[in-house]
């Protein structure tokens, strides 16, 4: 809405969006070993990890959950196809589900063979058993130990508490004709709200606040999914705003970070999350994904909001001030011609 | 000009050192002193990823000369916590809030809040950002970063106690709870290294030619008076290709180096592996390649029509993938509805613009494997084309991922790791190659660019009863993951909602231009983009409220999707539900919600951004703006 005589105008928008989880229309995996090692302390090996999501601290998260220590005694050793087991790629939003539930079957098998141990040690049913935050008991009874006299007990008893794990997502491909499929098992949800405020002299747009709610299944570090969807925002902003790789006749004019514009600290929003967690039924973990999912409803959200503020309907990104300025132009000649 | 010597201290400690040429001061603390915790981001000033003290005030490394620096003072993010000594409050909130994500532009950042807050101790909120305003952040969205110096800022001045620095107790599960980042440590200290910062013993320095033309054929490479130059110990072109050549996601289509024509501009043509990189340059230079140009296809429209030129011949009518996608009837659908909207839309081709240029280190091991080691996102893949294009089994060839400085899909390619183990095979020497940002942005993926045409059927009360939706999108030069992105994109086209009748089809196709790949949202954000936009402009039309529209249209437990599968669980109601509220929203029809609004500027926006925070004076008010009459 424009006031009058008002240079600036604010608007709001809003944008829904939805994602599959994993690789695409096809069979993913990935695997992981897993070992509980000496001084209480927990190995993990996997194929694929951090491009700076946080992937590796959900993976401690995971595995000490399961293995019963401190995200803090977890060592991860990865990304080397020589030395780990196969996990294939890091992207797809596949990292939490099919790295951190291979990493979670790992850890499961590890501890059955450190569980069975004790449980003959102490004469105990096995499924009394519990572990967490370095200690290791027998629900019910007064059997307990740290996770370092466990793993020693188990290995003077002639046992490694290793143990490796698989997890698969069931994809089909789509048929080539109409294509029918059932391209991902899990799927996510999101819902943007942008507002926005032009200045109808310059054309510039800046984005005041956004509100972001994403399923993400189960959140393992909410302040990690929380910076996801601060980041995906964020490159989706500048995509709306800004961002244009340009070529003329194959040379591009935008070679470097003087011509490709990005978002820079002041044109950061304030960014409010919620999350929803409609947990995978799927998958040992609950757990869906946020990577790529953070980024998709916000440039629609602003253009919306764009349209609410002004009017202007900007169907063709990025909305820079020259594609507003000509919007609003556009809109006077009309307004001036019907009258 | 006689070699000169500087002298300078770095972090407390003096340092002498003879100057041979004219090094940036980020190369003197790179190469000479071994301070890898300065990265080089750009090169040109713009990222601030080479930030650090020069007598007390933040420099950018990459823009100094280090005979400059003669005889100052240089503090770099190493001496900001010295060995021994703890990280400091502002390293200590970065790692508290989750303020690193792939940590490259972290050092820097951690720089210029220092900065921020030495030169301010009492720096407000607007002040912090506009004082970060030189440094890029392409994973966080800044505003982790944000929360990090405030946090610091409080600390340091005692209104926070020190404890708000260390982790959170721990509660009775590690499943959502906010552990902190166990690699922000190593990220905020600068002690991570990466490709680029790796070195081994009697190692080379690759540099490549890239081609100038967006088509053409190569009449002849001529290399020998660049084998001829003194330290130069190999080039390499296709010719020394062993195996089968040809990497790509979906389709091998694109050889190690250009081979019989290049299809973009920046395409490598050969490489050279020399002593140093000054040398490898100049070897470049020395390289004579014959081209006869070809004419170009630039418009993926226009690659589609007869006659057009052909960037591969075995695709001749330049379709990388078409996915057609189909459900129910939509010529009864578009009969049955009472309005119908046509439009068109478009989106741009995006650079990734990870702060990390690409960069990778390659040897030959002991027993005869070839080991590189570089950001790739997919070292299993990698591994699988590496093996056939030299020729050796698939336990001689080794991938090894090195920390990634950003990805966002733009690392999965193999633009550059067959290069370097090629050059590691023929010198039996350990190879590195660090891309500029100017080499990174001709060379590397982008995000595809599509044109969409759009039509929508709907009832009065807003039930969709047919959608058709026709994407073409210019794949560039080479297949990378255009099929996949054409395939996620057709899935996810017409977005959550329940649409009986639905017509689909996504295109990418050859041109040459700089190739399109995978980019974080793999189409998923170009159709929903159209398709969001597409349902506020129906809403208007009909008088709805644009979230009514969409509840009256969502998907539920047990819906069937646009590629008929039937949907086990589905959240897009409550998320509707959590987002309306959570922002306040005022109901009705988009522009028409009323003159009085109560909804905007609450307390959940930030005030819109007015230069000058740093000169502002006490007493000033920050959200003033004058009224232009």
């Amino acid at each position: 809405m424009v006031a009058k005589n008002n240079r600036w105008a604010r608007g709001r928008g809003m944008a829904a969006s939805w994602y599959g989880i994993a690789r695409t229309a096809t069979i993913d995996r990935a695997g992981a070993w897993a070992e509980l090692d000496d001084g209480g302390t927990a190995k993990i090996v996997t194929g694929v990890t951090e491009i700076g999501e946080g992937i590796l601290t959900v993976l401690a998260q995971v595995a000490a959950e399961e293995l019963g220590v401190r995200p803090d005694d977890v060592t991860i050793g990865d990304n080397d196809t020589a030395r780990s087991p196969e996990a294939a790629h890091a992207g797809a939003t596949r990292q939490t589900y099919m790295i951190g539930n291979s990493v979670a079957l790992a850890c499961r098998n590890a501890r059955e063979k450190l569980d069975a141990e004790l449980a003959d040690y102490w004469q105990v049913d096995i499924g009394l058993i519990e572990a967490f935050n370095g200690e290791i008991w027998a629900r019910g009874t007064n059997k307990r130990l740290t996770m370092q006299e466990a793993v020693d007990l188990c290995k003077k008893r002639g046992v490694v508490p290793v143990g490796s794990g698989s997890f698969t997502a069931h994809g089909t491909g789509l048929d080539p004709v109409d294509g029918t499929g059932a391209p991902w098992q899990a799927y996510v949800f999101g819902c943007q709200v942008a507002e926005v405020e032009v200045d109808t002299v310059t054309g510039e747009v800046q984005v005041l606040g956004v509100w972001a709610v994403h399923d993400v299944g189960r959140a393992i570090n909410p302040r990690g999914v929380e910076g996801q969807i601060e980041g995906g925002i964020v490159q989706g902003l500048g995509q709306a705003l800004m961002e244009d790789y340009e070529t003329v006749d194959g040379h591009t004019t935008t070679h470097g970070f003087a011509k490709y514009i990005l978002p820079t600290s002041l044109d950061i929003p304030q960014i409010n999350c919620r999350l929803v967690e409609d947990r995978d039924p799927r998958s040992p973990l609950g757990a869906k994904g946020i990577g790529e999912p953070a980024l998709v409803p916000t440039a629609p959200a602003i253009m919306n909001a764009i349209y609410d503020a002004i009017g202007v309907r900007i169907t063709s990104l990025p909305a820079t001030p020259e594609k507003v300025l000509a919007g609003l132009a556009e809109k006077r000649a009309a307004a001036m011609a019907a009258e | 000009m006689p070699d000169q010597k500087i002298t300078l201290t770095v972090n407390g400690r003096k340092v002498s050192r003879p100057l041979n040429g004219a090094p940036r001061l980020l190369d003197f603390l790179r190469d000479e002193l071994n301070l890898t915790g300065t990265k080089e981001g750009c090169g040109a000033g713009e990222c601030g990823t080479c930030s650090v003290f020069v007598d007390g005030k933040l420099v950018k490394s990459c823009l100094m000369p280090t005979l400059k620096a003669d005889g100052a003072e240089i503090q770099t993010i190493e001496g900001l916590s010295p060995v021994g000594s703890d990280l400091t409050p502002v390293q200590k909130a970065f790692h508290k809030t989750g303020a690193s994500q792939c940590g490259y532009c972290i050092p820097g950042m951690v720089m210029a809040a220092t900065s921020a807050l030495r030169e301010n101790p009492d720096a407000d909120i607007e002040e912090i950002k506009e004082r970060l305003g030189g440094n890029i952040c392409r994973c966080t969205g800044y505003t982790k970063i944000f929360e990090a110096v405030e946090i610091a800022r409080d600390v340091i001045a005692g209104r926070l106690p020190p404890v708000t620095l260390e982790a959170d107790e721990t509660s009775d599960s590690f499943i959502g709870a906010n552990v902190r980042r166990i690699d922000a440590p190593s990220k905020v200290a600068g002690k991570l290294k990466y490709a680029g910062d790796m070195v081994m013993p009697d190692m080379l320095h690759m540099q490549v030619l890239r081609s100038p033309h967006a088509h053409a054929k190569i009449l002849s490479i001529d290399t020998s008076q660049a084998e001829a130059l003194e330290g130069v110990e190999c080039v390499i072109t296709s010719a020394d290709v062993p195996g089968k050549d040809g990497f790509g996601v979906f389709v091998h289509d694109q050889p190690i180096m250009a081979r019989e024509k290049v299809r973009y501009v920046g395409e490598a043509v050969a490489a050279v592996a020399a002593e140093t990189a000054q040398i490898a340059r100049r070897a470049l230079a020395l390289i004579k390649v014959e081209y006869e140009e070809l004419p170009g296809i630039f418009d993926a429209e226009e690659a589609m029509q007869p006659g057009a030129p052909v960037v591969h011949d075995y695709a001749p009518d330049n379709l990388v993938k078409h996915i057609p996608v189909r459900k129910g009837d939509v010529d009864a659908g578009f009969a049955e509805a009472d309005l119908i909207v046509e439009n068109t839309y478009s989106t741009q081709q995006v650079e990734h613009a990870y702060l990390e240029p690409e960069a990778g280190l390659a040897y030959v091991d002991h027993d005869g494997v070839v080991t590189v080691v570089s950001p790739s996102q997919n070292i299993t893949h990698h591994r699988h084309m590496l093996s056939e294009i030299i020729a050796k089994p698939i336990n001689k060839v080794r991938f090894i991922m090195s920390a990634v400085g950003g990805g966002f899909g733009g690392k999965e390619d193999m633009i550059y790791q067959g290069m370097l183990a090629l050059a590691a095979m023929k010198t039996e020497r350990p190879v590195r190659l660090v891309f500029t940002r100017e080499e990174s942005i001709i060379a590397s993926a982008k995000r595809h660019p599509a044109r969409i045409t759009y039509k929508m059927g709907l009832k009065n009360d807003g039930r969709i009863t047919a959608a058709s939706l026709h994407m073409i999108s210019d794949g560039g030069a080479y297949g990378m993951s255009t099929e996949g992105v054409m395939r996620k994109a057709a899935i996810l086209s017409l977005g959550p909602y329940d649409i009986a009748n639905s017509q689909v089809d996504t295109y990418g196709v050859y041109t040459n231009n700089t190739p399109s790949g995978a980019f974080r949202t793999f189409g998923g954000m170009q159709v929903q983009f159209a398709t969001e936009s597409h349902l506020d402009i129906c809403a208007e039309k009909l008088g709805l409220d644009p979230f009514e529209i969409r509840r009256r249209n969502m998907m539920r437990a047990g819906s069937t999707t646009h590629t008929q599968q039937k949907l086990e669980t589905c959240s897009i109601e409550e998320v509707l539900r959590v987002a309306e509220e959570f922002c306040r929203w005022e109901r009705g029809a988009p522009t028409s919600r009323g003159a009085e609004r109560r909804d905007l500027n609450g307390p959940d926006v930030r005030q819109s951004c007015t230069l000058g925070a740093r000169f502002r004076m006490p007493g000033d008010e920050a959200d003033e703006k004058q009224e232009v009459a």
